[in-house]
This record gives C-alpha cells, structure tokens and sequence, in this order.
C-alpha cells in the first residue's frame, strides 16, 4: 500500500510540472497551437475548479485551529489537502489558459488569469513555506482566501456576464439595442426622462399632479395643461418648462437638481417637433432629421441580419478580376457585391450571383454597359437594400424592373435617362431612404413632383452646371511634324465633344461665324500657320491657339560649316541643320547647335537641284541664357567664283528677358540661280546694357535650315 | 515534534530540488509542442490578422487624401482670429510661445510682429463655421465637410513633417498610409493599383515631394503607390511596343511567370511572387488605365463643376477628376499632392492663387461624389503637413507679408466615409497659436482614419527587423467625436 508520505512526494514533485507547463503556455501566448483533444481538456475548467477552491479554503482553515502544532495528525490532513489544492489549482490554470484561447479576451479575462495563477503561485510558496512563523502563514493564507475569492468572482463575471452576481440589486442595466430596433420615445427620450425627471413624477410623489413613470401618465398631463403636444412647442408644458431661464419657479427641473444637458434639451425638442409619438421606430424618420442625426449615434450601428451565411467557397469563387464580393463586416451573413473593368464585364457572369443572391444586401454595377441586359434576376435578391447603377445606359423597361424592388432603401441611378413612366414608378418606392437622380434629364417640374411623392426620402438631383459659362479650353492641334517636306496632315480635337472648332490657314483670327467648322483632317502643301477657336453653347469661346507648319522644298546635296559650333553645344553636328525635326526651344542642351566666339558661316551646294528662292533659319531665344538673335544674318552667292551679297537682315533686339522660344527668319533670294550659297550668322558682341550681364558676348542657337523653291 | 517538522522541511535539499526542477523543464519541452512557432522562428501570426481583416464594420471603403504640399496657412483658411487683426504688428507674448522651437529661418528674428489675415472670413452653412475668402467653393459645401481646427504634428520641417504624416514616423523607410491600407484591406478591383499617387503644382513658392512618401517601406513592394503622370503614358512602362499584339503579350508573361516561379520554388523569396503579380496587374492595367484617363465621356456639368482646368493633364482639378475615376473604380486609396504652399513671404498675393487652384476642383470632388451616391463610401481629406505661425516672417508690411512653419495647431477637413458633417471641431486660443480643445495629434488623425476603413490602428501591424511595425507607432487614439 502507498505511504502517505510517498503520496506527499509525488504530489509535490507534479507541482513543478504543473508549473513548468504553466509557463511555457503563459510565455507562449497567441502562438499557441491546441490539438483538439487538449481543448476538451481546457473546457473541463469550469469543473476542475471547484477541487482548488474547497481543498485550499479547507487547507488554509487548518492554519487557524488554535494548537494545530500540537496536533501532528490533523496538521497531516491539513496539509495534505492544502497540497491537494495547489495540485489541483496547477491543472485548474492549465485548463483555463487552454480555453482562454478559444474565444475569451477582455479585461476580466485578464483579471481572472492572473488572479488564477497568483492563487497557483501563492498556494506553492505557501505550501514549502509553511513551517515560518504562524502569524505570518496566517495573515498570507487570509490573502490567499480573499485571491481565491476575487478570482472565482471573475471566473463567474466571464461565464455569466459581468455584475452577474450584483445585476439583482442594480438597477441601471444598460442594453445594446440594434438601429433598426430603436424607438425614439422608448429608447430616446424616456431614458432622459428617467434620468432627470421621475424622481418628482412618480407614484407616490406626484408632483404638479404629473405622472412621467408611465405613458398613460405623460398622455393625461399635469394640473397646468398637456405634457405634449405634436409640434406644438407652445402648448406642451415639457418644451415650456425646459426652456425658462434657470432661476425661475417654474423652470424644470428645479434649480438645484441635475439639469438638462444641451443635447437632451435639442432630443426633447426634436420629439415633439417631430409629433410625439410614443411607438415610433427611430429609422421612420428620414436620415437628414436632426432628432434622427442626434439620436441614431447612441445604437449599435451594425444591422443584425437573421439569415445564414453563403458558403465561404462559393464566395471565394465569386471574387475575380471584374467582380468584388465581400461581407459587409467580419462575420456578417450579408454581402456587398461590385462590379469593377468595363472592358472585362462579361454580363453573363451576373447570373454566377444566383448562389448568393440571398446574401446580397449592397450591388454595385456602376458604369457597366447594361444596355439590353435583363435585370428580372435583381428579384431574387431578397434582402438588397443598396443598388448603385450609375451611368449604365438602362432604358424605361430595365428602370421599371428596379422600381418593382420593394427592398430597396438606397439607389443611385445617375447618368440614366429617367423618363416620365420611370418618375411614376420611382415615385411609389416609399421605402426609399436615398435616392440619387443626378444627370438624368430631369426637368426641375420633375424634381419636384419626386420630392413631393417621396417627402422622407433624401433626393440628390446633383449639379446641372445651368447658368454658369466658362471660357472653353482651347483645342487641340496635331501634327507629326512642324516642318515636313511633300504635305502634312493636320488634326484638331477638344475634350469637350459637344464643342465646335473653327479654323483659319490665312492668319486670321477664327470667329464662330464664318470660319470653316473642323470635321475631318487638314492636308497642307505649303509653309503657313493654322489658327484654331474653340466655341460651344453655354460656353464662352476659347482662346486662339495657333500651330506653324514649314514645308521644305530642296535639301542641299552638299554642305559644310566653315567654324565648328561650340563644343558643348554640337547636337548631332551639321546635319541637325537639315534633318527636318524642330528641336524644342527647352532643350537647347542637345538639339540646337550654339556659336558664341565664332560666327556661323554655312556653305551649301545644291548641285542639280532646283534653284532656291528663299531661306529660313529656325532660331532660339532665350535672353536670361545670353541667347540672343544674330547681330546680322546675310546671304551670299556664289557667281563666277565671286561671293555676291544677296540678302542681309539685322533682327530687332529684345528690350527685356522673355521665356525660352524659337523663332524662324525668312529671307527671300533673287532669281539668278548660284553655284553655292553662303550663309553668315554673327552672334551680338555685347550683351545690352539691361542685361545682368551686360557687355559679354551673345550665343546664337540655331536647329533648321530650310530652302524652299 | 518541531524540530522534525523542520528537518521535513529541510529534506528539500538542493539534489531533491534540482531533480524535481527536471520535472518542470521537461513539462517545458512538452508544452513546447504545442507551440509551433517556437523554433521555426516564422510567425505565422501576421497571416491570422490578416484574415481577420477588416477588423470590425467599415464605415468608409477607400480614401482620397488630397495633400496641401507646403503647408497652407490656418490662419488665411479655416481659423479665423480676428483678434490677430486688432493687435497687427503687436510682439507675440512669450507666454503665448512658451518653448517652442522655430525654425532657422525664423528663430534669429529679433521681433515676432503678430500679423492678421489678410483675407476677409465669413461664416457659412448650417454649421455657422468661419471661412475665408479666397475658398468660396469650399464655403459651398461646408455643410457636408468636418472642419479640424486643432490638429498638431511633431515635426517642423517640411519633409520630415510630411513623412510623418504618410507614413507615421520622421525618419523614411516606413510604409506610407496607402501602401498600410493596401496591405491591409487590398484592392477592391485587381484591375488597378490599390494605391495610386498623383501630382501637380500651384503658383506658389513649392516644397518637393519624394517618392519615398508613397514608399511601400518594408511591406511587399505589391502595396508601393503607382505614380499616375501627366503625359501621353499616365503610367510610365505600360504600353505594349509598337506592332506587339495582346496575346503575345499574355504569352510573354505566362513565360516569365512560368520561369519566375521556378526560381521562386528554389530561394523562396518573397519579391519574386510581388513580381509575378506585377507582371499580372500591369497587363490588366494596360486596358484598365485608358479606361481612367479618358474624359471624353464625362458629362459637361462634371467640367463645369470641377471648372475647365480638369481637361489640361497635370493640373489640380484634372487629378481631383481622375481620383473621383480612380476611387469610383476601387482604388482604395488615392493620394494627391498639390504643391506650392509654402508661403514664407508674399502670403497674401501667392495663397489666392494657391486656393484658386485648388478650391473649386476639391469642392467639386465632394459634389461628385455625392451626386452619385458615394461620398457615404469614400472618405475625403484635405490639408497640410502643419501650420504657419502667427507672426509675421521678416518685417511686417500689411499686405505683403510671411509666416514660418508652425507645428502646434492647424487646420484640415474631412468629408465623407463615416465622417460627422457640418461640424468644427477643436479649438485655438484667440492667437490662434495653441490648442484650448480637443487636439488631435497626427496619430489620433491616422488612428480615426484607420478606425473608419474598420481597422483597429493596434492591431494591425508587421513585424520587421524583430519588431512589430504600425502606422501610428506606439501612440494614437480614435477621435470618435468626428465619427458619424
């Protein structure tokens, strides 16, 4: 037969078991992986726990029988039972951090822990220590006892509920009521009334004969008139009363007593206002009331749903690249559904729904081309409650499909014709809390019919933009290239579709009368500038906006620059010069050639070709960068072996630094045809006096040269 | 009897002990195996938060943060102190600075002048709230926005300041707020970025933004903002070469896809699966995007409502257009930054045109989307990274002068997403240089944005370099007073 000392030493040795096992799950925490064998274990807390309580509270009432010391066998028992409890009390905590992983969280879960292991830990050291001084072991075991108890107390708060235990004797319970369940006299307004006035209106202290504890009460009234009257803020003694000035008699409630906070002063105002009602749910009143504002905050948002989830896989399924199908909120059973890639909408795939079409609370089909879809399967969406379907091209009949949704609270149909059929069989959605109607060609007679058939619902009818003109953006010119050789297509657009461009090639400004309309593509064989207007009902006419186009007619055989343009600004050497691409006046970096110490002086051959008749240069301005016109460009020929002076032009002088642009200088030849042509380009010397730098020397920056016939 | 009773208790010598100790360790390497983790040293914790996004129910699915890049004068907007008029050119009461540290450019002035706005304030909508001037569309739509007078940053710097502000910390390398909000919710439509970056520029003297401001930090490169430009490619990279077909294309990717996996089976690293992903995204993109930037279908009212401007690429209102087309298509979270609104001097000439630029189109934006039944959905922000002091920058001349950056209080709305409309909320004193009400620090500000998208700001984390990350670093609390 076991010794009872050997079951002593094994109970003691398992104590450290129990320890080791409780650390390494306290130390573990959320990373805790149970096998579902071990879960069974930690639901067996809630029985297990018993053992700890009484063995302990039994051990420890043995360390106050008065010479216990005396008395080796009955300290045996004590001692025996106490180590027990702290056995018990090991297994007890490993239980409960078992099943604190299933679903337990919060403070008290918090509290109960500790306090368990404080109980666990306590017991041990109490146990080995037991022999020190009797009046120290007792003061620790009344800790102990009052540990236990605050921790079964905590155990009971989580099982239970919180204040299970002192819910009988209080008296303020306080419930989470859902939005839609709340009612505005029975959830709004009795609750200030109970705080603030019952204890002056109330069986057995009926004061100025008012009783407010019931409702018969509040409908009699008082000795001085009606507690309410609908709207009626004159006559009904509780908007009366609240509203005098604090010192007066009569004010309510008495000076001297809690008083009406300003919100509650605005709810009871808002009730009456808003009729009264004793059995009104607070959701009737539409969303844009104040009373509704104020109120609706002190609910639990969340809308319960009472039907059962979808199946996560079939959801899973659901979701692709043009399809979005989520819960509303972690563990809600209803679904928001949105439809996103207009050019990936397949609308077969709408039929793929039908698995959860229960479940579908909000629908988003924004901007899907719906034309000639069949909307009948929207029906079967029993419970949708949101439906967006802006701009997505329905007719009359899609419409009448949508208004026959009795379950709809919010639509948006923005962007669709609404016609006078559509407004009537909108006008019967009473349901309706939201109602979006923004660009549906809407006169504002029909708005107002909508608004007057549908008072509670919110209508948006968005902004028409009627009555405001701007100035139109300009339009846009195209062309591939400015200078172009055989012909040049030109385009002209405008982001507006609606808006008219007019043209002109002669340089005229565009009117809106008499210019030709843009409809097709220009061609153009010649060097000109097109100017383009931009005009459209409701709008002022744009500004011009003008493009250049330069048509090259010869390009030289042969040609060669007598000095090298300045190192840095080489681009891709001379042949730049004739490559037919304009450079950007930004870039004067990499596509202009640059002279500043040296002129240009380009020699050209034309060989067999056809003989020349004028010469433009495109040129780059850009004062601040010392980039200036050329001081003096001529033209020379070659006749005989004699240079000949055919055309030379000083360029005006700027007055003052302007952006970076190009410019192009045209000079015309005579008629004689020339072996070669020579043309000089010399850079200012002296940078004019209202320059920052004035005094240095000039650049010059040039990027085409072009010979036309 | 008690000198036995103490010998029992002697007993537990040292062996006694260490054997049973051994009994306890060995319980330790039991309980070990019910934790998984323990040695493996991955967390497998990140993955269980993530399922369990979003946390509670969202009131908002996506942001667009429209970003005062310089930070816009509280004083000239929405805090209006008429008291700053009356004692113009007064010293600032050092009981009124207290120890708050200036910047260089201001902190060797000799005299702090108080300088009042220069602009006239109004009060406007139900909400009865104070705007000035220069935002007469913003003062249109007062009613369906929450003024905050009383945010307050840590930072005094602009690029600090707005680092703070993306991604919750001064230093770069964190996460910005969308790259957080992608890694956490994802893209509503996988046809597009989940966090899409736009930019454009005001007249006013600027103040550079950096890519690192819409940096994906330490998170998979997956949630890194994508840059929408302004030119012929709004996204850079995206169209297919000339004369190469869609299903070449598709071909192409499946390849690499094909190949990328392999290398991925065999190191395992993380970023080669982002790249498949980007590879995938970007060829939905290559449809998906045109769809966005084309405005040939907006209806006139839309231009006419966000003004003319919207049609020129690269301006304010054309991007406030192109997030209401982003954010109406699922992007969950549109970044803009409009730069230009650093007024050190010149303030009362530069903020005209800075508010010009951008008052109709932000206004606008709210009218958009609430024509269409969205702005419920879609939480709108608007502001700067601080505020600007209420001294004067230089000398005082009464209309041509500056104001330095000040970090204490400042002003931004909000709109939508389960925000309270109609409302002012905070207050300054009459110097408008201290919050008397209900501040709300930056990370209260990223807390409540969080709580709106239904995120719990302490719960979600990443855990990098053996920490575990969030936007609001270890502060941040909920200003359930601007909830709806």
């Amino acid at each position: 037969m076991l010794k009872i000392s050997s079951i002593r030493s094994i109970l003691e040795s398992s104590l450290f078991v129990w320890i080791g096992l409780t650390l390494i799950i306290t130390l573990a925490g959320d990373a805790l992986v149970l096998p579902d064998w071990l879960q069974v274990f930690g639901r067996s807390h809630p029985i297990l726990l018993h053992f700890p309580i009484v063995l302990l509270l039994m051990g420890l009432l043995f360390f106050w029988i008065p010479g216990i010391d005396q008395k080796p066998e009955i300290r045996e028992i004590g001692e025996v039972s106490f180590l027990a409890g702290c056995n018990f009390a090991g297994i007890t905590v490993l239980a409960g951090l078992i099943l604190a992983q299933e679903e337990y969280t919060g403070e008290i879960l918090t509290w109960h822990k500790w306090g368990g292991m404080v109980v666990f830990g306590g017991c041990v050291l109490l146990y080995f220590f037991r022999t020190i001084k009797a009046s120290l072991i007792r003061i620790s075991s009344l800790g102990l006892a009052i540990a236990i108890i605050a921790t079964g107390h905590w155990g009971a708060g989580l099982t239970h509920g919180e204040d299970f235990l002192l819910a009988p004797i209080q008296s303020n319970q306080v419930e989470i009521i859902p939005l839609a369940e709340a009612e505005i006299f029975g959830d709004v307004v009795q609750p200030i009334l109970q705080a603030k006035c019952i204890s002056c209106h109330k069986e057995g202290k009926v004061k100025g004969k008012l009783r407010m504890d019931h409702i018969e009460g509040l409908q009699k009234g008082g000795k001085t008139g009606p507690f309410v009257l609908a709207g009626d803020f004159e006559k009904s003694m509780l908007i009366q009363r609240i509203n005098l000035p604090e010192d007066d008699k009569k004010h309510m409630p008495p000076k001297n007593k809690a008083q009406l906070t300003d919100e509650e002063l605005l709810i009871l105002s808002e009730w009456v206002a808003s009729g009264a009602s004793f059995e009104q749910k607070l959701v009737t009143l539409p969303a844009k009331n104040e009373l509704y504002q104020l109120a609706s905050v002190k609910f639990e948002g969340n809308k319960i749903y009472s039907f059962d989830a979808a199946d996560q896989d079939d959801i899973e399924e659901l979701n692709t690249s043009f399809r979005s199908v989520k819960a509303l909120f972690p563990e809600s059973p209803a679904l928001d559904v949105s439809y996103f890639g207009i050019s990936a909408f397949p609308p077969k795939s709408l039929s793929d729904l039908k698995v959860v079409h229960d479940q579908i609370v909000k629908f988003s089909l924004n901007k899907m081309p719906l034309a000639g879809v069949d909307l009948k399967f929207l029906k079967d969406f029993k419970h949708l409650e949101e439906l967006q379907l802006n701009f997505t091209d329905l007719d009359a009949e899609q419409l009448k499909v949508v208004s026959e949704l009795k379950t709809l609270e919010v639509l948006a149909i923005s962007g669709n014709v609404v016609d006078q059929s559509t407004l009537q069989k909108i006008a019967e959605m009473k349901s309706l809390k939201k109602l979006y109607l923004w660009h549906t060609a809407l006169t504002e007679e029909d708005q107002e019919k909508i608004q007057k058939a549908l008072p509670d619902t919110e209508i948006d009818f968005g902004f028409d933009g009627k009555g405001i003109i701007y100035e139109l953006n300009s339009p846009i010119i195209s062309q591939d290239e400015m200078i172009y050789q055989d012909s040049l297509e030109i385009k002209l657009s405008h982001p507006i579709k609606t808006a008219e461009i007019r043209y002109t090639l002669d340089g005229t400004e565009p009117d809106s009368i008499s210019s030709p309309i843009y409809t097709e593509p220009i061609f153009v064989t010649t060097t000109g500038k097109i100017i383009a207007k931009a005009f459209s009902q409701d709008w002022k006419g744009s500004k011009e906006i003008e493009s250049v186009f330069i048509h090259s007619g010869i390009k030289p055989a042969e040609y060669a620059l007598a000095y090298e343009p300045n190192s840095k600004y080489k681009a891709s050497g001379p042949g730049t010069l004739f490559d037919l691409v304009k450079a950007e006046a930004t870039n004067h970096g990499q596509k202009w050639l640059g002279f500043q110490e040296k002129p240009m002086v380009l020699e050209v051959d034309f060989k067999n070709l056809p003989k020349a008749n004028d010469v433009s240069l495109s040129l780059l301005y850009n004062e601040a960068a010392h980039i200036f016109p050329p001081a003096k460009v001529t033209v020379q020929g070659l006749e005989n072996g004699q240079w000949k002076q055919l055309a030379s032009i000083s360029p005006p002088m700027p007055k003052e630094a302007s952006s970076a642009r190009s410019d192009l200088l045209t000079l015309s030849l005579d008629n004689n045809k020339y072996e070669k042509l020579k043309i000089t380009l010399i850079p200012v010397p002296h940078l004019p006096k209202w320059h920052s730098n004035a005094g240095s020397k000039a650049w010059v920056f040039v990027d085409e040269v072009i010979f036309n016939e | 009897m008690e000198k036995e009773i103490l010998e029992e208790g002697l007993n537990h010598n040292r062996r006694k002990f260490l054997s049973r100790l051994s009994l306890g360790v060995g319980s330790l390497a039991l309980g070990s195996l019910l934790v998984p983790e323990l040695f493996s040293g991955k967390s497998e914790a990140e993955e269980a938060m993530m399922n369990a996004l979003p946390h509670f129910a969202p009131k908002a699915k996506r942001v667009i943060y429209l970003f005062q890049n310089g930070a816009p004068s509280q004083l000239e907007s929405f805090d209006y102190k008429p008291e700053l008029n009356k004692r113009m050119g007064e010293e600032l009461p050092e009981s009124i600075r207290g120890t708050q540290r200036l910047t260089g450019m201001t902190a060797g002035q000799a005299s702090f002048p108080l300088v009042g706005s220069h602009y006239k304030f109004d009060q406007y909508g139900e909400s009865r709230a104070w705007i000035s001037e220069v935002f007469p569309h913003t003062a249109g739509i007062v009613d369906d926005i929450c003024i905050v007078k009383s945010m307050h940053t840590d930072a005094i710097n602009h690029d600090p300041a707005l680092t703070f502000f993306q991604t919750g910390a001064q230093v770069g390398n964190r996460p910005s707020m969308g790259s957080w909000l992608s890694y956490g919710l994802g893209s509503e439509n996988s046809n597009l970025p989940a966090f899409s970056v736009l930019l454009s520029r005001g007249r006013g003297n600027g103040q550079g933004v950096y890519s690192k401001l819409w940096s994906n930090g330490f998170l998979d490169a997956t949630h890194q903002g994508v840059q929408f430009s302004n030119s012929e490619d709004p996204v850079l990279y995206l169209k297919d070469p000339e004369s190469m077909s869609r299903s070449e294309r598709r071909k192409m990717i499946d390849k690499i896809a094909e190949m990328n996996n392999l290398s991925m089976q065999q190191f395992n690293d993380p970023e080669i699966s982002a790249k498949v992903k980007q590879y995938e995204m970007a060829y939905r993109m290559q449809t998906a995007v045109p769809e966005m930037t084309d405005v040939s279908k907006e209806p006139e009212s839309i231009i006419k409502l966000y003004g003319p401007d919207c049609l020129v690429p690269g301006t304010y209102a054309a991007n406030c257009l192109l997030a209401r087309k982003l954010s109406e298509s699922g992007v969950r979270f549109v970044q803009l930054y409009h730069q230009g609104w650093d007024q050190h001097g010149n303030l009362p000439n530069e903020m005209r045109l800075q508010a010009e630029d951008v008052d109709q189109a932000s206004a606008a934006l709210i009218t958009d989307l609430k024509q269409r039944g969205l702005l419920d959905e879609t939480l709108v922000i608007w502001g700067g990274e601080f505020g600007r002091t209420n001294y004067c920058q230089g000398k005082i001349i009464v209309d041509n002068y500056g104001r330095d950056h000040h970090p204490r209080a400042f002003s931004i709305w909000m709109a939508g997403g389960g925000v309270k409309s109609g409302m002012v909320y905070g207050e300054t004193d009459e110097f408008g240089y201290n919050i008397t009400e209900n501040p709300v620090h930056v990370h209260d500000f990223q807390a409540t944005m969080l709580h709106l998208m239904g995120i719990d700001h302490e719960r979600m984390t990443y855990k990098h370099l053996g920490r575990r990350y969030r936007l609001t670093d270890v502060s941040g609390k909920v200003v359930k007073d601007l909830i709806a």
